[in-house]
């Protein structure tokens, strides 16, 4: 078992090392992020629309799209000098090779998507509400299921002709979930609603990223291996 | 290679030795409806290095694939010391190494860093001598904090031979090690390899390469279309009747 965890540590540092040294996908994110966010700032007529009414699912639907410029490129190092033979023919089980990356790939989503956040309450003037810790807890467990298919279709797709114009096409039916329960949390919680209003939001999110880790760890075998 | 030469033996079923290592038996890999493999069997012994020659798009690669866990078969199964393989088992994986003509190797961590974290994923104790160790002897001692990507492709290849033979593997597959290497980077490279023959570890290579291939091979088989249309074992014939013997081969004309 610790070997396991080891296996999944390692993996973990591999990831943000190369991530710390390239800066590739965090820049692509953030950069998207900041632009997303000040679009939608000017796209939106603040004489009929309350920038806070729509600012929850628009925080989402950026994380989403930002997210997937990052976690598309997930195998991307792997394949330059054909590193995932590499992993993949080493003793690491193959779902210790799919949470190690999914926990890296949850890192670099979650800063990104407290970033999300900050931006749109300068923008959008919204406020975190009078439970900031819940609400950083539901943009986590959304990041969290949103990595975990992230990761396994970045796996399908990394081995096509069509790569990153196929992720979105597979996953976005699959995150409808998340984003229905995430950004109803989101709205209510930044609208100083009760918590007790959003604990079934909470409860669906947790269980979603739960699924989608299990499911991506039983499932990323039959995707890699050849 | 001066002595080195090839005893027929084209009629024998398969490469067989009393205490196999490495045994494959009835591969076949099938992609669609091209046969990649057809039917090898091999067994091979402590100390036996096997140079696999063939043209391109005889099958090589995808034998070595299926030997080092990478591809699974369509049929037939391959043992080491009569452990059937069994693709996630951690024991078998330990036991290969595989160096490819690409290296494995992640171009934005330095040598060292590599290393280490393929040895983590093997769970090795004492990494930090034994990084230490492997990379002074492919000669990278003084680069080990140097970025994989910013060394020389005969460097990069002695690194991942150095990866390749980390966690001392009994078994070492290798996939046109000389690939896009120098005639000066081939010959540090020659130099590392033939330590292989150390009388412990089994080897098999494969490459379309003639000279590089018997330099250190002690058995030999040409695969044409997925089969083993010839094999033997090093021993009297020249290494010029051999490059004769291997077109006609080829051509299909033996």
């Amino acid at each position: 078992m610790s070997l396991y965890l080891d296996q999944i540590r390692v993996i973990v540092w591999k990831d943000l090392l190369l991530e710390l040294r390239t800066r590739e996908r965090i820049a692509a994110m953030g950069a998207f992020a900041v632009l997303a966010a000040v679009l939608f700032a000017f796209a939106i007529d603040t004489s009929v629309v309350r920038p806070q009414d729509v600012a929850a699912g628009l925080i989402w639907m950026t994380m989403v799209f930002g997210g997937l410029l990052g976690v598309g490129r997930t195998f991307h190092l792997e394949a330059q000098d054909g590193a995932m033979l590499g992993l993949l023919t080493s003793p690491a089980p193959k779902d210790a090779v799919f949470l190690g990356k999914t926990i890296a790939n949850f890192a670099l989503l979650f800063m990104i998507s407290l970033l999300v956040l900050g931006v749109f309450m300068l923008f959008f003037s919204v406020e975190l509400g009078p439970s900031p810790l819940v609400l950083v807890l539901v943009l986590a467990l959304g990041a969290l299921g949103f990595v975990a298919l992230g990761t396994l279709f970045a796996a399908v797709s990394s081995g096509t002709t069509m790569g990153e114009t196929l992720l979105p096409i597979l996953i976005f039916p699959l995150l409808l979930p998340m984003v229905i329960y995430g950004a109803g949390a989101t709205s209510r919680l930044m609208a100083a609603r009760p918590v007790a209003e959003v604990e079934g939001n909470v409860r669906m999110l947790g269980a979603f990223a739960v699924m989608a880790v299990a499911v991506g760890a039983m499932l990323f075998r039959f995707v890699v291996e050849d | 290679m001066s002595t080195a030469g090839v005893a027929d033996a084209s009629l024998r079923a398969g490469i067989s030795v009393a205490t196999p290592v490495l045994e494959a038996r009835g591969l076949v890999r099938e992609y669609g409806p091209v046969v990649a493999v057809n039917a090898i069997d091999l067994s091979l012994g402590e100390g036996e290095f096997l140079t696999v020659f063939g043209p391109n798009g005889a099958g090589k690669s995808s034998l070595l694939g299926m030997l080092g866990g990478a591809l699974r078969p369509t049929r037939g199964e391959v043992a080491i010391r009569g452990r059937p393989l069994v693709y996630d088992a951690v024991a078998w994986r330990a036991s290969i190494g595989i160096l490819s003509h690409r290296g494995y190797l992640y171009p934005q961590l330095t040598a060292a860093e590599n290393l280490r974290f393929y040895g983590r994923l093997f769970g090795l104790a004492d990494l930090d001598g034994l990084v230490a160790e492997r990379l002074e002897r492919v000669g990278l001692a003084t680069r080990a904090n140097e970025r994989a990507g910013r060394l020389s492709h005969g460097m990069r290849q002695r690194l991942a031979l150095a990866r390749a033979l980390l966690h001392d593997p009994d078994v070492v597959l290798l996939d046109e090690p000389y690939t896009g290497l120098d005639p000066s980077a081939a010959g540090v490279l020659r130099d590392v390899l033939a330590e292989l023959r150390d009388g412990r570890r089994t080897v098999v290579m494969v490459t379309h390469n003639l000279g590089e291939g018997l330099e250190l091979a002690t058995r030999v088989a040409i695969q044409v279309s997925g089969r083993f249309a010839w094999q033997g074992s090093v021993g009297e014939v020249e290494r010029a009747s051999f490059e004769h013997h291997y077109h006609q081969v080829v051509e299909g004309r033996v």
